[in-house]
Parts: structure tokens; sequence; C-alpha cells
């Protein structure tokens, strides 16, 4: 035998090898500790629903998920660590609307191969955010008082945000180019001082994630004027969709369990299964809803397809509105 | 009264056996991961999140709430034993307690902390009892602008941290300015001087970067001279306070626990705050302010009750409002949430049991820390006997798990590395650290709510002196600009610190 034929049958023998070997590297994963990254720092909604999701895969696989938190550059570092880690289904990791269709536009460069991406297990959940007012600062009831009353006074009110190029500045945007107004831009560092000053009426109005805002409306503290999901939200029952006047309207923040890129199909597929399981569990969905949350439960192809979807939406509203790249 | 049937219902709940068994549990590991340089309250009350599902809300709650403020009481012990602070809020007390343990007082400065920290604490939970609501009114007045004239008034009082030179202490503190600017602009997204590094684009991280410039930097001064060595103390005198400790450190308690519920309440760095602007207070008004930086009782009595103090009412503005102030209350709220109870404006009324029971529990936590740590304080002094090749091997140890468990990132253990050699440099030319770690904290919350209040206003710098809140801050920060270059004032200065 030459070399060249020996080389041949040994590749052939390996792949063989690998082939065979494929279904029992589904059934035995996970034969090991899985290490699940969240990208964010902890206490935050995507570190919430990354340890809910860890403590049940842990359960129903009878292995370790531990939760890793690696926050920083807007989930860009965690992701990054993601991607470089081995594809073999031991190191997973939470991604959001922000770290996972913003980001590729907003950031010139990411510590990870844009095109290549990573592999989408399952949408986990989605919250939706609601448009609040200060009602000594806003005069209006609804969205289209609110359009009349920005056009009527163009640049003259603020709007406040958790950071440039987060889902809830966009959304503002959104709201900018849609509907032809112009508001000033006040961004803060993260939601919850930024909350507290429309609160205060030092900034005029904000979109804000329901759990939170739902709290302040409840008190009387700030005006509801609209939901960005496209279907009403259980926390806030009798507040309007945007989308009923603004068509099309959507700006939601969602978080999802990613793998790096090149992880065997079997084994996402696997833990996919589970994921959906586990958010199709009654009791989850009770606890998910009570947050005011949307769970979701979708297969990897469908997750990616609403990336793609979301990628490109928000690459047009960071083009229209002329966000800085960072 | 009103307060007594509630501060009842609060007793009725943290008085369960349970509810004291986890508030104890609690403190324990708090005092713990507070020794533990570096290793904070975040972290450990992130890892035991899950561990809360399956308890009751307020046993939940009120362990949470132990760990942190017994990492507040936990976080002066090295800092006063091996000028390592345990916790951000710490650095201050490093300063003074340290040079006390070098004089053979670190018993006597344990001592002041625990004290100074449970009257403060009993106060501020007082506080939190009565005037919750209003407080959380007053936070709301601070906007940008408000923040803005306090930061300046911090600013221009932080020249008082400095015992040396005027003029190096200025630049220590645009030293640490410039070094706050490291990182992604908050209004406009764009990074500045990262180098293409992400790890840099939330900027440089405090914690790392204080636990390189005091203690790694402290361990390379002690392995310079052999003969010098000041990690360790030869002689422990008197574990606990005289007649006269008693008397100097009563006022700086009180005006420290004064300062500290006030700055406690506003949202930011709150008790971090506290502790250095009541550090700076005490330098100004204490008739001893030229003992500061020699080992002064009441550099460890003023930075630790107002740090305690701070910690108990920064829970003001989260259980009222619902609002967290640091990353700490945002695990509260995290937590709170996860157990079905939505954080907010309405959780007085409708969960009356966890409110109250909450407060009794952090007072009841004061007291169940002061019994843990003062029979611990012999132990902790014996601790500075241990031989230096095993002592400093095992800080650096643990300074490396604590800088990298910040972020879980290996960058932070190079930023700390890298930071004791720029302090070691400092300390050579006699720079001092202090102002440059505050003008560090001040700096990008001073740039951040300057052009906040200026893009609400549309850009009329009048909205500085509009509000009257921000006005009487502006005012004070020239009085005590004026007092500081005043002639008489500077000269007396200067002939206190020479020598």
């Amino acid at each position: 035998m030459n070399l060249k034929r020996f080389m041949t049958f040994a590749a052939v023998a390996a792949a063989m090898g690998a082939a065979g070997m494929q279904p029992s590297r589904a059934d035995d994963y996970p034969s090991k500790t899985v290490t699940v990254i969240v990208p964010f720092a902890a206490g935050g909604n995507t570190d919430t629903f990354g340890r809910l999701v860890a403590e049940e895969l842990d359960k129903r696989l009878g292995q370790r998920f531990i939760v890793e938190n690696k926050p920083g550059a807007g989930g860009n570092i965690g992701l990054g660590d993601l991607a470089r880690s081995e594809p073999d289904g031991y190191t997973i990791g939470m991604g959001t609307v922000s770290s996972n269709a913003i980001n590729q536009t907003l950031y010139k460069s990411l510590p990870y191969d844009k095109e290549k991406g990573f592999a989408p297990i399952s949408l986990i959940a989605s919250l939706p955010n609601v448009l609040v007012v200060n009602p000594d600062k806003i005069k209006a009831n609804n969205v289209e008082e609110l359009i009349a009353f920005l056009k009527a006074e163009p640049g003259k009110h603020t709007y406040a945000s958790s950071g440039v190029g987060t889902s809830i500045h966009l959304a503002g945007e959104l709201l900018s180019t849609k509907a032809g107004v112009t508001m000033t831009h006040v961004p803060y560092k993260g939601s919850s001082q930024a909350i507290l000053d429309v609160v205060a009426g030092h900034v005029d109005m904000m979109f804000d994630n329901i759990p939170t805002a739902a709290q302040q409306v409840k008190a009387g503290k700030v005006k509801a004027l609209a939901v960005t999901s496209l279907e009403k939200a259980d926390l806030l029952a009798d507040v309007p969709t945007m989308a009923s006047v603004i068509p099309g309207f959507e700006a939601t923040s969602w978080h999802g369990l990613f793998a790096p890129a090149g992880t065997p199909p079997e084994i996402v597929e696997k833990l996919s299964k589970e994921v959906q399981a586990i958010i199709a569990d009654p009791a989850m969905q009770a606890k998910l809803k009570a947050m005011g949350v949307t769970p979701e439960g979708s297969t990897s192809e469908e997750f990616q397809v609403f990336i793609d979807k979301e990628t490109a939406k928000w690459a047009e509203v960071i083009k229209a509105a002329n966000v800085p790249l960072q | 009264m009103d307060i007594f049937s509630n501060l009842w219902l609060g007793a009725s709940t943290a008085f369960l056996p349970m509810n004291l068994f986890y508030g104890f549990i609690g403190c324990l590991l708090g005092t713990a991961i507070g020794v533990l340089p570096g290793l904070g309250p975040t972290a450990t009350i992130a890892m035991l999140l899950p561990i809360t599902f399956g308890l009751p809300p307020e046993s939940a709650l009120i362990m949470l709430a132990g760990i942190f403020y017994g990492a507040q009481y936990g976080g002066s012990t090295t800092a006063v034993l091996i000028n390592l602070p345990g916790e951000s809020s710490s650095v201050v007390t490093a300063i003074d307690g340290y040079q006390m343990a070098r004089n053979g007082r670190a018993g006597a400065a344990l001592a002041t902390a625990a004290l100074g920290s449970f009257f403060a604490g009993t106060v501020a939970t007082i506080l939190l009892a009565v005037a919750a609501p209003p407080l959380a009114s007053v936070a709301l007045n601070f906007g940008p602008a408000e923040y803005f004239s306090l930061m300046v008034l911090g600013l221009v009082a932080s020249v008082a941290l400095a015992s040396g030179s005027l003029l190096k202490a200025m630049a220590m503190i645009v030293f640490g300015l410039l070094l706050g600017t490291v990182g992604t602009d908050v209004e406009s997204g764009t990074p500045r001087y990262v180098f293409d590094v992400p790890e840099l684009y939330d900027g440089l991280n405090f914690v790392a970067v204080s636990m390189g410039i005091f203690g790694i930097c402290e361990i390379l001064r002690n392995l310079e001279n052999e003969q010098e060595r000041s990690v360790g103390v030869k002689r422990v005198t008197g574990l606990m306070l005289t007649r006269e400790d008693f008397r100097r450190i009563r006022w700086p308690v009180l005006r420290g626990t004064a300062l500290g519920s006030f700055l406690g309440v506003l949202p930011g760095g709150g008790a971090m705050l506290a502790s250095f602007a009541s550090y700076a207070m005490e330098k100004r008004l204490s008739p001893n302010g030229a003992e500061f930086g020699k080992g002064a009782i009441e550099g460890v009595a003023a930075p630790e009750s107002a740090n305690n103090a701070g910690a108990q009412t920064s829970f003001i503005p989260m259980l009222t409002l619902g609002i967290p102030g640091n990353p700490v209350m945002a695990l509260m709220v995290g937590a709170m949430i996860l157990q079905g109870i939505t954080p907010g404006p309405n959780v007085i009324s409708d969960e009356p049991d966890l409110f109250w029971g909450m407060i009794v529990s952090m007072w009841s936590g004061n007291l169940m820390l002061v019994i843990l740590n003062l029979p611990l304080i012999g132990l902790w002094v014996r601790m500075l006997t241990v031989p230096y090749h095993l002592l400093f091997p095992a800080i650096i140890g643990f300074c490396c798990i604590g800088a990298y468990s910040i972020n879980n990132s290996v960058f932070d253990v190079f930023v700390m590395a890298g930071f004791s050699v720029v302090g070691f440099a400092l300390s050579k030319m006699r720079f001092e650290p202090a102002p440059l770690l505050l003008g560090f904290i001040l700096g990008p919350m001073l740039e951040e709510n300057l052009r906040r209040a200026m893009l609400i206003s549309q850009g009329d710098p009048t909205i500085f002196v509009r509000s009257p809140l921000s006005l009487s801050l502006l005012l004070v920060a020239v009085v005590v600009l004026g007092l500081v270059l005043s002639p008489s004032i500077s000269r007396k200065r200067e002939e206190a610190f020479t020598e």
C-alpha cells in the first residue's frame, strides 16, 4: 500500500468512524458538565432566563449545566468566548436581540466571525417594551396624540434609553423614522436609572421592558401609551399595541440559547427539543407569564429565520437613524 | 403609633427561627466574602440566586440582604490588616486603618469599624422605617443637573483627601479622571482609549484597579525592603477601645452616619461615595486633622459608619420605587421577581410582611455581625503573625481569584497586575493613590451627568443654576474651593503636613 492510498484509506476509515460515532455522540450527550455562557451581568433578564433554563436542563439531562457570566461590550465578550469554544455541545450560551441581531450592524468589528455566526438552539422568551410618558411633560393619551404633540414641537422633547444601540434606543428611533417626528435621545447606562428620570420628569418618555415599567404604570407614576409587541401584553392588558397605529411596528427584547457554529446538528437538535419541552411546561409558562414575559420555545430553524429577519430590520433602522457605529 | 405596629409586624417576621437562621447564614457568608479581596457580594448573590427559589420570599431576601451588609463589615478587615480593601467601599478605611495596624492598634481599628458600623446600621434602619417614602422622593429630585453639581462638590472636596503636596493631589485627581474616560462613551457610543480591546469597552474595573494600587503594590513595597516590612505588625496592644478613643470617634461616627444615610439613598455609587465623602469631611472638621493618613482613629470611624449607613439606605429606592441603585440591588430585584413579587411603589402596601420583615432583619443582622465580628478580631489580628513567605503568596492568590471573579475575565487580573506597578511607581514618587481613585469614580459620573443635563436643556447651561438644589451644591463647592485656596488655610495646611 503506497502512502497515498494509505492516506485515502485512513481518511475514509476516520470518516466512517466519525459517522458511526455520531448517533451515539448525541445519545451520550451530555456525559459531563455543560457551561452556559451568559454574556451579560448577573441579575439581568438574560441571566434570569439562562439560569431558569440551565436549572431545568440540569434536571432533565442529568448533568450539571453551569451558568458563567461573561459581561462586557454589549454581549460581545461572552459571544466571542462562545464562538472560540469547542463546538461539541459542552459550551452553549445565551444571546439576545442586542448581541445577536443589533451588534452585527452596530459594531465595526466583532470578536468573532460575523458570517459564521452561531448555531441557534431555541428562542426562549421575549419581552415586549412599553412606551411610557411622564404625564406632566407629555400631554397625550394615545400614540396618535403623542405624534401630533411631538410634531408641534419638533426636537423639544426627550426620550431616555438604556444606552446607544440598545433595543430600547432603537425602538425610539423606529418611532422617529416611522412617524416622522424628531426627539432628543438621552442615553443612560442601563434602564433602571433611565426610568427613574422619566418618573421624576427629567426626561419626557421612554420605551422600557414591561416587567419594570408595569409597576410604575400601575402606581400612576407614568402613563403607558402602547406596547411594542404585535399582540397585547398580559401585564398591561388594556394598553394597545404600537402596530395598531403604525402597522408592523415591532420591537421586542428577545433571549435565546445558542451553540458555537459547527456544533453537531444532532446535539443542537437534542438541546432544542429539551428547551422546547422546558418552555412548554405549564409551571414554566406560568412563571414566565407572571414576570410579564412571553414564553417562546421555537425550533432551531424557526429561530434562525427569526434572527435573520430581526438583523435585517435593525440594520435598516440603524442606517435610517444614522446611529454612529462603534 | 403606626410605625410601632409596623415594626411589630416586621419583628414577628424577622424573628421567626427560620428567618433568623437564614439571616445568620447571610451575615456569615457576607463577612467571609468581604474578607476575601475582590470577591464581592454581587458575584456571591448571583451564585446563590437559584438556591433561593425554594425558600419563602422573606427568608430569601433576608439572607441575600445579610450577604450584602455582611460584606461591608468584612471588607474593612483586610483593609486594616494588610492594606487590601476587600470591598470598594472600604478603600478609604485602608488609609488610616492600616496605619493604625502598623502602630500596633489593629484591634482598636477593627473594633472601631465594627462598632461604628453597628451604630450606623441601627440609625439607618430606623431612618428606613420612618422616612423611606419621603426620602425616596428626595432622590427623585436628583436629576442630571443636581448629580453634576454634587460631583463637582465631591471633586473639590477630594483635594482634602490628600495629605501631601496640593499640586500632586490635583495631578492624581486629573490622572484618575483620565483613567475614567476609558471605555464606551455613553452619549455617542464611541469607544475611547480602548485600542480595539473588547474588554476595555466597559472601562477599567474599579475593583481591579484599587486592588492593584493598594494591595499588590503594598506587597511589592514590602518585598523591596526586608528590614522595614510593614505588612504584619510586631506588637498588638489592646484589642478594645480606650475611653479616649470613644471620645474621639463619637462625632465622626455621627457625622459619617448622617452623610452615609443621605448619599446611600441616591442611586449610583452610594456606599462607596459615602465613605470617600465622610473621610474628606472629617479631615477638615476633626481637631486631629493633621493625624489623618498616619493612623487617626477618626479616619476609620467615619468612613466605616458612612459606608454601612449607605449600604442600608440604598435599599430605600429599591424597596419604595422598585429601582435598583447599584448592582447588588439589581440582583435583589431579580430575586424578588423570581419569587413572584414585582418590586415597585406598591411593595409596602401589597407585601407589608416582607417590607417590614426585611427592615427589622437588617437591625438583627447588624447585631449578629457585631457579635460575630468582635470575638473574631483577636483571630484576624493573629493572622498578621503568619510568616511572610506564606502570607504574601496567599494574598496574591486571593487577589487573582477576586479580580477574575468580578467579570470572570482574565483581563481584569492583568489590569490589577498593571496597576500594582503603576501604584508602586506612584508611591516611589510620593503621589497618593486615594485622590486618583476618587477622580476615577467621579469622573465618568461627572461627565455623563453634565452631558445628559445639557442634552435635556437643549444646550442651555443655566440648567445648573435654575434648580435650587443644584445651585446650592455649586455654591457650597465654591465656598470649599475658596477655603482650600485661601492663603491662611493653605499655609496652615503646609505646616501641618510638612515633616
